[in-house]
């Protein structure tokens, strides 16, 4: 019963005290299509990403009924920092909705020319009179808002006068930002202020990448996210490796809230915790440190032998491919067994945000390849006249020489681009090396480079799979098979290539015989077999040295020989000593600095097929 | 297309930049072929045609294509009454003639086609006919121009190195702000407040190149904002028409623009 009336109350006293507009209110989905281009279009730094605020304390002092309810305390105010444009997940200030809209746009132009340098009051103060200078149209809406939000402020003549200096201050820079102000003394925070930036952005504490390894993941797949852009105020702390947990190091009056950090000597909650989610929603600050262990155990990652539960999914049994033994001179039958493989972890995924400038870039300049039209002349019928012929025939019909009436028309039937490309990246463990703070791992730049490929390929319509190789010695060369030739390009092919991982070494013979099998059974007149490697074929077996160089060229020249093209990327610069022997001096190209991988695919893509 | 331009006495507006006439006229003076590149409605055009004027040359204009052949060039026989008749094309009349040719979107034409503008390009300035035998010797009032657009060449469609050498090359953009309203200005008859907003938002838009739209807004698509405002429409509702429909067809994007627009001009 008591709990009962207890939630009456609870709720009776929270409506009374709630001063929104929940009828008016504008959420920031409605917003969120046109927000990145307005705010790109006011000045804004073309990098960021939108993301929703989440509320913070904002410490002012508040009417009777609100602290009787105990609500507003956190409001949601917009700010930008190195990462992202933060806007209130919905706007519910004023009665009417186009206000509420208006300030969204208003908040974007504020936070595009917001230049954080000054106190908050100047700082926002100046923003606002620069973007009133340069945009009329949003000055009026500008006008609107401060005629609306006004009212709703506190009356100085009732605020103790420290905090009424504030207030005046304030409204004075609302009604007239152009004029410069003193910024009164301190005082306990004022009023929050919806139409200007948050005084003292949630950042990130520290933000620089922890050198340790990355905690293995274990256990089922992390809830689905409700609120993805949604962000919360985190903080990293280092990892506390005392193991006195008993000891009191507080003093006992002093209560925890749940959200303070403490280390308790165990490394995992055994239980999964229903609403971590709704917690995460009312922390203050999320704690997050780099534990070395998680749930599910530890496991020893041994390179030779992965155990299963960690390894990718095999798919099949495997395939026996022959491999060439240069001493002997021969091809040995059924010496490597190859098994194709779907990457471990590969969820269905969007392509990132980072690329798809580049993308759009691509996919324009790719669809231009897709098939044209030819003119063929000495057609039976068509849309022009064939003046060549029909001068011929003229002449000949002059001279008494003339048979039937030949094709005296010229037509223009599609043409047909007939080409298939196979895509195989080398993913042994050198990639994993660094190439620059920007392009990050050798690995990154060939994801990226799978990405951007596909998104070309799949606007020009051509027919293209993409593989990816490593190999622990002959019993075990791994072929990820990223996108199959029959499979669309989508979110879940851009899942597994967004999932590859180094690993192991490089057996390019094998791979290369059975990315030609795939690509054989193309029906197209053209096949191209692009190569994207970073260094000469090594393996644990003898397989490093003359022996792996001479298998790779034989299966290049079989591959030649089958009529398909060869052609190979690499990033290794030692590359030029034995590249033109394995595909001939026209046959690779050496990519001087990894970060280029990506436009000089397409580029060549777009040379080769030509 | 293909019709000579009779210099007119007053030459059509162009409000220079920096020493583009100076340059082009040397070069004219010089025999040398004229390259201009730049972004759709720059003004290239409106250049070309203003220093043909200048010059007192014909100007014969060839909007290139990619279906445009080598004959569509320099001519083709066409039969008439039982026998063929040699018909010049527009780059042998205009050889013929002496005056300016202006080849524009060059890079849309076949590479196979722009061949036949390499001897016309070096030294010899010769225009080598193969159906008739004859050779064109180009008069010194002859010269060649050929513009074309970086912004959406496609991989396929950029000059061949070869073309590309043999040409002098200047490069345009969208004027400056300043000079951009001049233009608006004088080309529209918008007066200097509202043409000074009309700027200010094409600037706006012009972030947005590269990231949410493929081209940016033109001087030209300016001047037809601006003409529409001058006709008495409704700022915003001309800027609508003339800026955010042309830029984009995806309703949320124009919706971004038209935010964008407001933020000038309200609704």
């Amino acid at each position: 019963m008591e709990d009962i009336v207890g939630g009456w109350w609870d709720k009776l006293v929270k409506r009374a005290a709630y001063r929104g507009h929940a009828a008016a209110a504008v959420r920031l989905e409605q917003v969120a299509p046109l927000a990145p281009v307005f705010f790109r279009a006011m000045g804004g730094d073309p990098a960021l990403a939108l993301r929703s605020t989440v509320g913070t304390e904002h410490g002012a002092r508040r009417r009777w009924l609100e602290r009787l309810s105990g609500t507003g305390e956190r409001v949601e105010l917009a700010w930008s920092d190195q990462q992202a444009f933060y806007l209130p997940e919905k706007i519910e200030l004023f009665a009417d909705a186009a206000l509420n809209r208006e300030l969204y746009f208003w908040l974007m132009a504020l936070a595009a020319s917001n230049r954080p340098d000054g106190d908050w009051l100047n700082a926002n103060r100046q923003a606002a009179a620069a973007c009133l200078a340069a945009m009329p149209g949003l000055a009026a809406s500008y006008q609107r808002l401060v005629a609306a939000h006004l009212p709703q402020r506190p009356d100085p003549a009732r605020l103790p006068p420290a905090e009424a200096a504030w207030e005046r201050a304030i409204r004075q820079a609302l009604l007239q930002p152009q004029q410069a102000l003193d910024t009164p003394p301190p005082v306990r925070a004022p009023y929050p202020l919806p139409l200007w930036l948050h005084p003292a952005p949630p950042t990130l504490e520290h933000t620089a990448p922890s050198t340790a390894q990355d905690p293995q993941q274990s256990g089922p797949r992390s809830k689905p996210q409700q609120r993805q852009r949604r962000r919360y105020r985190a903080q990293r702390v280092v990892q506390d490796e005392r193991k006195n947990g008993m000891l009191m190091i507080f003093r006992a009056e002093s209560l925890f809230t749940w959200d303070e950090y403490v280390k308790v000597n165990r490394h995992t909650d055994e239980d999964d915790d229903d609403n971590v989610a709704a917690a995460a929603e009312d922390m203050n600050r999320l704690s997050l440190a780099q534990d070395a262990h998680t749930k599910g155990g530890k496991l020893k990652f041994d390179l030779d032998l992965p155990a299963a539960a960690w390894d990718d999914t095999p798919l099949g049994p495997g395939l026996l491919l022959p491999e060439w033994n240069w001493k002997q001179q021969r091809l040995v039958d059924d010496h490597c067994r190859l098994q194709p493989m779907l990457p471990r972890d590969a969820v269905p995924a969007a392509l990132p945000e980072r690329l798809l400038p580049l993308a759009r870039r691509l996919r324009r300049q790719f669809q231009a390849l897709a098939p044209e039209r030819t003119r063929k002349s000495g057609q039976e019928c068509g849309p022009d006249i064939d003046i060549d012929r029909v001068i011929r025939f003229l002449a000949e019909r002059h001279s008494g020489v003339a048979q039937s009436e030949p094709g005296l028309y010229q037509a223009w039937p599609p043409g047909e681009r007939s080409l298939a490309c196979l895509t195989l990246a080398d993913l042994s463990l050198s990639t994993e090396s660094w190439v620059g703070d920007e392009a990050g791992r050798v690995i990154d730049v060939i994801r990226d480079s799978l990405l951007l490929f596909a998104e070309a390929l799949s606007a020009a319509g051509d027919s293209f799979g993409l593989y990816g190789f490593s190999s622990i010695r002959r019993q075990e060369v791994r072929f990820q098979v990223l996108k199959d030739f029959a499979e669309r390009y989508d979110d879940s092919t851009r899942g597994r290539i967004l999932a590859i991982r180094p690993g192991y070494y490089t057996r390019m013979g094998a791979a290369i015989r059975q990315s030609s099998r795939i690509l054989l059974q193309q029906p197209a007149a053209r096949r191209l077999l692009l190569i994207i490697s970073d260094g000469k074929p090594n393996d644990l077996d003898h397989y490093e040295g003359r022996h792996g160089i001479e298998d790779t060229r034989q299966a290049i020249l079989e591959a030649r020989r089958d009529g398909l093209l060869p052609f190979c990327l690499t990033v290794d610069r030692e590359a030029g000593d034995y590249l033109p022997h394995l595909f001939g001096h026209r046959g690779y190209v050496v990519v001087q600095q990894a970060q280029m991988l990506p436009s000089v695919l397409t580029r060549l893509y777009a040379h080769l097929t030509a | 297309m293909n019709a000579p331009l009779r210099p007119e006495l007053s030459a059509p507006f162009y409000q220079p930049q920096g020493d583009e006439c100076q340059l082009f006229e040397a070069a004219w003076q010089q025999q040398l072929p004229v390259l201009i590149k730049g972004p759709t409605g720059c003004g290239k055009t409106r250049f070309v045609a203003h220093m043909a004027a200048r010059l007192g040359l014909p100007l014969i204009t060839v909007s290139c294509h990619d279906d445009l052949s080598a004959a569509d060039l320099v001519g083709r026989h066409l039969i008439g009454d039982g026998q063929t008749v040699w018909c010049d094309g527009p780059l042998t009349r205009a050889v013929r003639q002496g005056g300016i040719c202006y080849l524009d979107e060059v890079v849309e034409a076949r590479k196979d086609t722009t061949v036949v503008l390499h001897p016309l390009t070096d030294d010899r300035r010769i225009l080598p006919i193969e159906r008739t035998g004859e050779v064109l010797v180009a008069p010194p009032g002859f010269m060649l121009v050929v513009s074309y657009n970086p912004g959406y060449q496609h991989v396929l469609k950029t000059l061949k190195p070869s073309t590309r050498q043999r040409f002098v090359a200047m490069s345009f953009d969208f004027p400056s702000a300043e000079v951009e309203q001049q233009v608006v200005m004088q080309e529209s008859g918008l007066a200097a407040a509202q043409a000074q907003q009309l700027v200010t938002l094409a600037g706006q838009l012009r972030r947005l190149s590269g990231y949410d739209l493929d081209e940016s807004v033109s001087t030209r698509l300016l001047v037809y904002a601006a003409k529409l405002m001058a006709s008495g429409m409704r700022p915003a509702l001309a800027c609508r028409t003339a800026l955010a429909e042309p830029l984009s067809d995806e309703p949320d994007t124009v919706a971004a623009l038209l935010a964008i627009i407001h933020t000038q001009f309200p609704a």
